[in-house]
């Protein structure tokens, strides 16, 4: 993959890339035919994020200039932070730079960003490859019954409202108007923050459809990294949603040269502890990947972990089976004793010791209230003898 | 929970956009100064009160009375009876003052006290669309502690001994920036203040004195002469001492309260008992009186 990216979109790639730094740690490049497309996915994997630039974004554009087969486009996964680094403070970008050349160079394990700036300096960074595969998340669009379309000021002031402590925020849409709420956690003392709730007549959004009422809760971070990124291009949001627990997507796009997907997991407003959210919410992953192509290997993990979590528990209950047997055993034993001993008042002391061996689970009893194991041991003399008085008298 | 059985009542609404500015920037001024203030509604004005953490018979670092009539277009406050008819609300001043800061674009503020699982003070914020000629309502709970009838004497307003001298403070601006100068070098700062219009900062350490004269400034009231019983406030050699008061204060404490230059007002004067408290008192248009008392050190 070869291309030319003019100064001016240079600035918006920049921005691109800070707000997808704001969703993962790793960036995937796809180049097609016609576009290239920039992911990411968070490390919960809750959040996911697609910026698709077609060809006419590019002054010059070569999806597959020295790779030898041709069905499959190259792409390339590296790390975010050297992503950051190459299009540091993208706001000055278009003044400095004129031309921005990146190449793909498989062969290499390298990703070139050439800079073309202003007086003839270039600047070249080498990125370095970390995998030649890409991820794909599979969500749906369009055919929601929930479709909102706001300019992005509508809903940064109405964000703007929020503390800067509140991670969560649930969206309610009904029929004539949102809500914007700030997620309150069960475990939250309510005492101590403030609940923020924001009414938004539909009449405020340049187009606004909702078919099913519902109220979807969503992280905070990646939704304003979104809006900030919406904000530097001066675009619209479409946000398009179906109910709790399916994820949300937001589009900006303008038309010709971009589109950007960003799809939130979302969970249920009134989750009674914060378990079964983060449950949810990777379901809603699996769900949204169960399709996809090329899984990660972390998708193969989540089913590992919950067979270990399942053996934890089988262990655990042994464990309970394991307190439980000398506990039903000790008023048996002790019978046998005082049989023993009431009953058969000439039996020898030697004859407790033809009592059948104690199974080895007992032994942590046994130490425990070792002079109840004794051959001399008396049941009788602690009958009547109360060594240490109820806790609670009353 | 004693909001349920009193069933008290307060809202108000926010007409006037300019006067509207003052009570955001009173309540940063608190949030700067305390964690926790103390918000008393009464039928005539409402006051925010700062309690010093170790409040016994010490003034309250800060009093504030708002007349509501010059901020709210209504008022309504049912108390529990004829006898104790205000309220008494207290907060984190941080929650307060955050939702406050928005009001700059807001069309009106509704305050009401409500119980929503625990008691709360609701901003009902009306604010202007951006984009269009709609308007928007943004609502906060801020959660408040209601306060018991029987800890109200904590927050009566404080008995301060007459001034020995009352003068005009110079900018407060000014005097920040001098102050935060000062107390970068020494904990404590000496105020002194002359039946002549003087008014003198000063610092000492083991290697540098350091002092900021003021002249020409006001003077309200003098009830000298002063009792000088010690060589401690030594002075210019020709200025008469029984016409001089002195107190040594905490700088941090005299600092913060110099935060307050952000109100726009039209008069601050600064009250000093000699060796004991220093009261600075602020004065808004408004008939905003916003006070802070420093208690002295005496070595």
């Amino acid at each position: 993959m070869k291309c030319y990216v003019p100064g001016p979109n240079v600035k918006v790639l920049g921005r691109t890339i800070h707000a997808l730094a704001r969703f993962g740690d790793e960036l995937y490049l796809e180049s097609l035919v016609d576009c290239v497309r920039l992911r990411t996915l968070n490390t919960a994997e809750s959040a996911y994020a697609m910026v698709k630039f077609n060809k006419n974004f590019f002054s010059y554009f070569n999806y597959n200039y020295n790779s030898n087969n041709d069905n499959d486009g190259p792409k390339c996964k590296i790390s975010m932070k050297s992503a950051l680094n190459t299009f540091k403070s993208p706001a000055h970008m278009d003044k400095q730079v004129e031309n921005l050349e990146i190449k793909l160079e498989l062969d290499q394990c390298k990703l070139i960003f050439q800079f073309k700036c202003k007086h003839g300096i270039i600047k070249t960074h080498y990125v370095s490859i970390l995998d030649s595969k890409v991820t794909q998340a599979v969500y749906t669009k369009d055919l929601v019954p929930n479709r909102i379309t706001s300019s992005q000021r509508i809903l940064s002031e109405a964000i703007s409202n929020f503390q800067s402590s509140d991670d969560q925020v649930t969206l309610e849409a009904l029929s004539h108007s949102i809500l914007l709420r700030n997620y309150i956690d069960d475990n939250i003392d309510l005492s101590k923050i403030i609940r923020t709730q924001i009414n938004i007549k539909s009449e405020e959004f340049d187009s606004y459809t909702v078919d099913e009422e519902t109220a979807v809760t969503f992280t905070m971070k990646e939704f304003k990294a979104l809006l900030t990124f919406a904000e530097a291009l001066g675009l619209p949001i479409q946000i398009q949603f179906e109910t709790t627990g399916k994820p949300i997507v937001f589009i900006i796009h303008n038309g010709t040269t971009l589109e950007a997907h960003f799809v939130l997991a979302t969970t249920k407003p009134d989750v009674t502890t914060q378990a079964s959210t983060t449950q949810k919410s990777s379901r809603v992953e699996r769900n949204k990947r169960k399709d996809s192509s090329n899984l990660t290997e972390s998708a193969s993990k989540k089913p590992h972990l919950e067979e270990d979590i399942s053996k934890c528990l089988d262990e655990d209950s042994h464990l309970f089976n394991f307190v439980d047997i000398p506990n039903e055993e000790i008023p048996t034993n002790n019978c046998d004793n005082s049989v023993n001993v009431e009953n058969n008042n000439l039996v020898d002391i030697k004859d407790c010791d033809n009592i059948p061996a104690s199974p080895t689970s007992k032994t942590m009893i046994k130490s425990l209230f070792k002079k109840c194991f004794e051959s001399t041991f008396d049941p009788r003399s602690t009958q009547d003898v109360v060594l240490a008085g109820n806790s609670d008298s009353e | 929970m004693p909001t349920t059985r009193r069933q008290q009542q307060a809202s108000a609404s926010d007409p006037a956009p300019e006067a509207a500015h003052q009570p955001p920037h009173i309540v940063t001024t608190i949030s700067k100064l305390s964690k926790e203030c103390v918000l008393r509604l009464s039928s005539e004005k409402i006051y925010f009160i700062v309690n010093d953490d170790s409040s016994g018979p010490a003034p309250p670092v800060l009093w504030c009375e708002i007349p509501q009539m010059m901020f709210f277009s209504e008022y309504q406050l049912i108390g529990v009876d004829d006898e104790h008819k205000d309220i008494y609300l207290g907060f984190s001043s941080v929650n307060l003052s955050r939702p406050l800061v928005t009001l700059k674009s807001a069309k009106s503020l509704k305050m009401k006290l409500t119980k929503k699982q625990c008691p709360c003070l609701t901003l009902e914020i009306e604010s202007a669309s951006s984009t269009s000629q709609q308007t928007r309502q943004v609502t906060h709970d801020i959660p408040a502690i209601v306060i018991p009838r029987k800890c109200w004497s904590d927050f009566y307003e404080p008995q301060v001994p007459k001034p020995d001298i009352s003068i005009e403070l110079p900018s407060l601006k000014q005097l920040r920036t001098t102050i935060d100068r000062m107390r970068t070098m020494s904990s404590d700062v000496v105020i002194r203040a002359s039946a002549e219009g003087r008014l003198t900062l000063q610092i000492k350490t083991d290697t540098a004195k350091v002092s900021t004269r003021f002249k020409g400034l006001t003077v309200e009231a003098f009830e000298g002469p002063i009792e000088h019983s010690d060589s401690e406030s030594e002075t210019q050699i020709n200025e008469d001492q029984s016409r001089l008061c002195v107190c040594r204060v905490d700088a941090k404490k005299l600092s913060m309260f110099l935060n307050a230059d952000q109100i726009s007002h039209n008069r601050v004067t600064c009250n000093v008992v000699h060796k004991r408290l220093v009261t600075l008192c602020l004065r808004t248009d408004e008939n905003v009186h916003l006070q802070c008392y420093i208690t002295g050190i005496v070595y």
